[in-house]
């Protein structure tokens, strides 16, 4: 059978809402003539024209800006940030348009865009070309942040995305573009926004990661069911809002919770899941929360040596959870 | 709001211009509405009668409420702090613009924003977030969506020339440069950026002189000439919804007080505020209709009464309406129910 991976995921993702919605476009760098630097929006110039697909000039705050002006009188923006190291000027315009409009309209604005966020690490991309900055965004209400960890959920959540009335921050794992595949439905199908996946069911600790690192984790709990521990693997897959309950229903299970991911630590993502559990149910755990995560260091170190040190693997998965087992 | 222009009217002076009596009087009408409006809201900032600060525009009407005039009902402005002449013009009434001041429940905003912050969706007034410039950015974007669909709305960003220095202000008109969009770019020069002088906020002597990097007209045009406004506007929208492109206009005005109205302004002289204030557009213009026979004294005294009558209303509902419950604060985070 037909294997899509996840880059394909997202183009096909596109190609649909723009076939069913005249008002979808996509602004960015070289995603026209070109298809994209890693070709996520390959063909889709010649199919819908250079004004639904828009060649941008190296502008972020009007890639930024300019999406949500447009989303503002009707459109639905797709820009795409080439690299989430980028996003830093159209910091401006998320942050005070975007996230803001509706709100400090009283909601008589909103700005249906979906910034589509090349990011991650583990490609050798250096100090400028590898960050993830999901936390900048999940401590922004108003924002809708999401991750998908595979080709289903890479499309399905994208078409949402781009459905949603609300701007959403979708970031894309550029090490998962081509590494992931799987079969996907012929007919047409959405992955709600706000809900969390299992993606390995178990019973004795409870793993929450999301985007590459979610396969990362899968590794370990592979590795822990030989040495009899089952180990739950919970794709939070939208960061904001998050799935509150189902975080609460796996962890009441497993009474043990490990938080995986790539960005650094402090004032993370995982820092927030960590502080949720523990107010709500506190009593049910059999050991600490413990985090897995990033460097608390500027950036991912471009030496091979120091990007694998930066990065979570399998073995730091396995020995944390091993650890709360000891307890 | 203007209906489109019609027929040239016969003049008796050189003035030359395609605008009926009607017209004027109109575009008079709405600038002693700004005018005697943005007096008021400064004295009742000063009575303590709501919170906050308040951004008067007093001595530049003639920059906003003329642009706006000449628009149509679609037509897209992206308003920064200092367009209540636009905003009233387009369409907000007094009582959405006393409510928003004074931060009540019944306001388009629910009390969330902050003072000067008008605009609704269904005459294309975006309220303006603070961050100078930042509604040139949204305005560029509005005109790029009216280009891909083909329709022949504008968009017209308004900003001072302080804004002029920010980078998204430079990448919207770059963009618009390439993509010809159809915006119209007002600079409101007051020679002041909060007390930065424009000496220290260009090196460009004409502001109007940055579009040349961006391969379109930008000119500079007294701004408390209401003829003159009129006209240079109206050409720059009618190039725009010809599908020729954008134009920056920069308009020379002057700021009567402070910033804001916690702003001494005891950065300029005496003598700069005397000077501008003899040119203060209002009685310019005032001049030149009765002059022209198009305003009779009665006629005015009969405009001004009337105003004075629907401020007084909207100050008085706004004042004898609540704030909203807290709880409202939750609201308005979403569209949606990701729950
Ligand atoms: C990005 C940003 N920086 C600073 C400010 C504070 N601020 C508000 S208005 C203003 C001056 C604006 O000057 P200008 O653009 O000339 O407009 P004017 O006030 O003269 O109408 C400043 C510095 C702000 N609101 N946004
Ligand atoms: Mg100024």
């Amino acid at each position: 059978m037909k294997q899509t991976t996840y880059i394909q995921a997202i183009t096909d993702a596109l190609d649909e809402e723009m076939a069913r919605d005249e008002s979808v476009f996509l602004i960015g760098q070289d995603i026209g003539l070109y298809g994209g630097v890693f070709k996520a929006t390959k063909g889709l110039q010649d199919k819908y024209g250079k004004m639904r697909v828009i060649d941008s000039p190296i502008s972020e705050v009007y890639i930024a800006g300019g999406s949500i002006g447009a989303s503002l009188v009707g459109m639905r923006a797709v820009p795409e940030i080439q690299f989430a190291d980028f996003i830093t000027p159209a910091m401006d315009q998320i942050i005070q348009q975007a996230q803001k409009v509706r709100y400090r309209t009283g909601g008589e604005w909103w700005a249906p865009v979906t910034f589509r966020v090349c990011c991650g690490g583990d490609v050798g991309g250096g100090i400028y070309h590898s960050q993830i900055n999901e936390a900048w965004f999940v401590n922004s209400p108003g924002l809708v942040v999401v991750m998908p960890s595979t080709a289903y959920d890479a499309k399905g959540l994208l078409k949402s995305a781009i459905r949603s009335n609300d701007p959403v921050i979708y970031f894309e794992h550029k090490r998962l573009y081509r590494s992931v595949k799987e079969e996907l439905p012929e007919e047409e199908f959405l992955v709600p926004i706000g809900k969390a996946d299992i993606k390995r069911e178990g019973k004795d600790a409870t793993i929450i990661s999301y985007g590459y690192m979610l396969h990362q984790s899968l590794k370990a709990a592979n590795t822990l069911s030989e040495e009899g521990v089952e180990v739950e693997v919970l794709d939070l897959r939208t960061l904001l809002p998050y799935d509150k309950e189902a975080v609460l229903e796996s962890v009441k299970k497993t009474s043990r919770a490990v938080i995986v991911h790539e960005s650094n630590k402090t004032g993370g993502v995982g820092a927030e899941i960590s502080a949720f559990i523990s107010e709500k149910i506190f009593e049910y755990l059999d050991a600490p929360i413990t985090r897995v995560c990033g460097l608390d260091v500027p950036g991912v170190p471009f030496a091979p040596p120091m990007e694998h040190y930066y990065l979570p693997n399998p073995d730091r998965i396995v020995d944390a959870v091993r650890e709360l087992m000891s307890y | 709001m203007a209906a489109a222009t019609k027929k040239t009217s016969k003049k008796k002076k050189d003035v030359d211009h395609p605008f009926t009596d009607k017209q004027l009087l109109e575009v008079y009408h709405y600038l002693q509405k700004t005018r005697l409006m943005d007096e008021q809201m400064r004295k009742l900032f000063r009575k303590a009668r709501f919170a906050g600060t308040f951004f008067s525009a007093v001595g530049q009407e003639a920059t906003t409420v003329c642009p706006a005039y000449l628009l149509e009902k679609d037509d897209f402005i992206g308003p920064s702090h200092r367009e209540i002449g636009a905003c009233i013009t387009k369409g907000i009434t007094l009582k959405e613009i006393t409510t928003q001041i004074y931060a009540r429940g019944n306001s388009v905003d629910k009390g969330k924003s902050h003072p000067c912050h008008y605009g609704r969706k269904d005459i294309n007034v975006i309220n303006p977030a603070s961050t100078v410039a930042s509604q040139t950015v949204l305005a560029t974007g509005a005109a790029m969506a009216y280009k891909i669909r083909g329709d022949k709305h504008v968009a017209i960003g308004f900003f001072g020339e302080g804004g002029t220095s920010r980078g998204g202000w430079h990448e919207s008109l770059n963009f618009a440069g390439v993509h010809k969009l159809p915006a119209i770019y007002v600079c409101q020069n007051n020679f002041w950026a909060e007390s930065v002088p424009a000496s220290l906020q260009a090196g460009v002597k004409k502001f109007a002189d940055r579009a040349k990097a961006y391969g379109f007209p930008g000119v500079t045009i007294d701004g408390n000439d209401v003829v003159t406004v009129l006209k240079t506007t109206k050409e720059a929208i009618d190039r725009a919804r010809a599908g020729e492109g954008p134009t920056l206009i920069e308009m020379l005005t002057y700021r009567w007080y402070g910033h804001s109205e916690i702003d001494p302004a005891d950065y300029r002289t005496q003598d700069e505020c005397d000077l501008w204030r003899k040119k203060d557009p209002i009685p310019r213009f005032e001049k030149y209709l009765m002059d022209e026979k198009i305003l009779s004294r009665e006629r005015k005294e009969g405009i001004i009464s009337e105003i004075e009558t629907e401020i007084k209303e909207a100050i008085d509902f706004a004042e004898e309406s609540p704030y909203a419950d807290p709880e409202e604060a939750l609201t308005d985070v979403y569209g949606e129910n990701y729950g």
